[in-house]
């Protein structure tokens, strides 16, 4: 009797430790961080990470999820400013809110683009804000203040064509901010906003001040 | 029918009982009064309605809260079991008074409760006013003043209808004005939660959700959403928000327009909602 009871209760014991590292496993788990070097963010964002050109991942568990790459999980100096280089490989799928097509909350509100116009020419120079229905994505922290809208790749552009988009922005005290994408770009999901959406790793980040 | 006859054995028991009840009773009352606070505050004058009726309840229901835990704990006292014996107490076959008195007294206290909450309520939701200010100065003031609040994931936005539809990241409020909220999503349930003002609504998409609110004090005040909505819910706040003087609403507003001027026109015209098609985004 006491020897089942034993067995019974060594077995809860281990059914219990199972769930736990189960759950805390999946709740623990994110991409380790981007260290600023010192304070330059070089980033990439594209429609499917398998196919990026700099950071590829063809072995990820989505590699159809649109995602920025390397790292959403970014480590930046407190009270400094951060340059931030952003290639950015999609085509345009526009903002469900146009007021995000305006850049604010940089280093005077503006941000600098190398591009493809509509007829496929490269170009380059300073802007405030894009057609908000030429966005691919936004590069966002709220709690910042900072809101700067990615212009996607004009469908003429040579194939494999990327826009360069860079930025300054300044960092608050230490702390954890989020940052995010405000174009609804996770495909196939509800309301376009799920999956990558609202997963660390791909549209979801962490800008992790100290 | 039975009359109403405390036992001769009872009697201290209940002059104990009644005597402990008052004087804590007041007590509790005076505490609750004094000392407890009731959100939301008094920012605005729904909230201080809201704060006035959960005040009232509060302190109509101390004493009945004092009478039952009273009741439990001196029953536990001096009406514990002594002895081994487990034996049946004595037969009670109802008292037609103290029921009355009983069912009387609780319709009574439900039923004005229930009252004076669906007066605030009725109040709330309709356009006030200041007591003791004038209305119609500059710019304005008096009117009521239309904001939109556009929830989206994961961010509010704010529209003003009467100052060419512009959007803005923060709400400001004129004090001693009359604001209509028109609350509404653009993807997913939200729930619109300005704490301080005392104003808790529904953020959903393809609904103009109406609340009214009169600010009566300067300050700031929290945003946060307060409906589930995924994984940048909690983020979902702003502390922001500022109730400010007409003059400088004036100011702040003429700002907005010149910062915004360059992306308004790319904005939709003001509507009661804005309803998205879901389009099929990433590349």
């Amino acid at each position: 009797m006491v020897r089942r009871l034993g067995f019974t209760g060594a077995g809860v014991v281990v059914v219990i430790l199972l769930v736990v590292a189960f759950v805390g496993e999946f709740m623990l788990r994110r991409p380790g961080p981007l260290e600023g070097t010192p304070t330059t963010i070089h980033l990439e964002t594209v429609g499917a990470v398998a196919t990026a050109n700099e950071w590829p991942r063809p072995n990820d568990p989505h590699p159809d999820w649109v995602g920025y790459l390397p790292t959403t999980i970014l480590r930046v100096p407190a009270n400094s400013t951060i340059n931030m280089q952003i290639d950015q490989e999609d085509t345009p799928t526009g903002l469900r809110n146009p007021f995000w097509g305006k850049v604010f909350g940089t280093v005077g509100n503006t941000m600098h683009l190398t591009y493809f116009d509509d007829k496929g020419n490269p170009q380059e120079g300073d802007m405030t804000s894009i057609d908000p229905t030429l966005a691919a994505h936004t590069f966002a922290i709220p709690d910042l203040g900072v809101f700067v809208p990615l212009l996607g790749v004009s469908p003429n552009a040579p194939a494999g064509s990327t826009n360069v988009i860079t930025f300054s922005f300044k960092t608050k005290g230490p702390g954890i901010y989020h940052w995010q994408c405000f174009v609804p770009c996770g495909a196939k999901t509800i309301f376009n906003n799920g999956g990558p959406m609202q997963t660390l790793g791909y549209m979801a980040g962490e800008l992790i001040v100290t | 029918m039975s009359t109403f006859r405390i036992e001769e054995a009872d009697r201290p028991h209940v002059i104990r009982l009644a005597v402990l009840w008052v004087i804590l009773s007041a007590i509790g009352v005076v505490a609750v009064v004094l000392f407890l606070h009731i959100p939301p505050g008094d920012q605005t004058v729904q909230g201080t309605d809201q704060s006035n009726t959960m005040l009232l309840m509060t302190a109509l229901a101390t004493p009945i809260f004092i009478g039952v835990v009273m009741m439990i704990v001196y029953s536990a006292i001096y009406f514990r079991r002594t002895g081994p014996e487990l034996a049946d107490g004595p037969p009670m076959l109802g008292n037609a008074p103290v029921q009355i008195v009983w069912i009387a007294a609780s319709a009574i206290i439900v039923l004005f409760l229930a009252f004076v909450g669906i007066t605030t309520l009725a109040t709330n939701s309709s356009a006030q006013t200041v007591p003791g200010q004038s209305s119609g100065s500059a710019s304005g003031a008096g009117s009521e003043l239309q904001v939109q609040v556009i929830a989206q994931q994961w961010y509010f936005t704010y529209r003003y209808a009467d100052y060419g539809g512009v959007e803005t990241t923060h709400l400001y409020l004129p004090v001693n004005r009359p604001v209509e909220l028109h609350v509404t999503s653009l993807d997913i349930i939200h729930s619109f939660w300005a704490y301080q003002l005392g104003v808790k609504a529904d953020a959903n998409p393809g609904v103009d959700n109406i609340f009214h609110v009169t600010p009566q004090k300067t300050g700031s005040f929290q945003v946060r959403c307060a409906e589930l909505c995924g994984i940048w819910h909690g983020e979902m706040a702003d502390s922001l928000g500022q109730v400010v003087s007409q003059s400088d609403f004036d100011t702040w507003i003429q700002q907005q327009q010149q910062d915004y001027a360059v992306i308004q026109k790319a904005v939709p015209s003001y509507a009661p909602f804005y309803f998205p098609l879901p389009i099929e985004k990433g590349s």
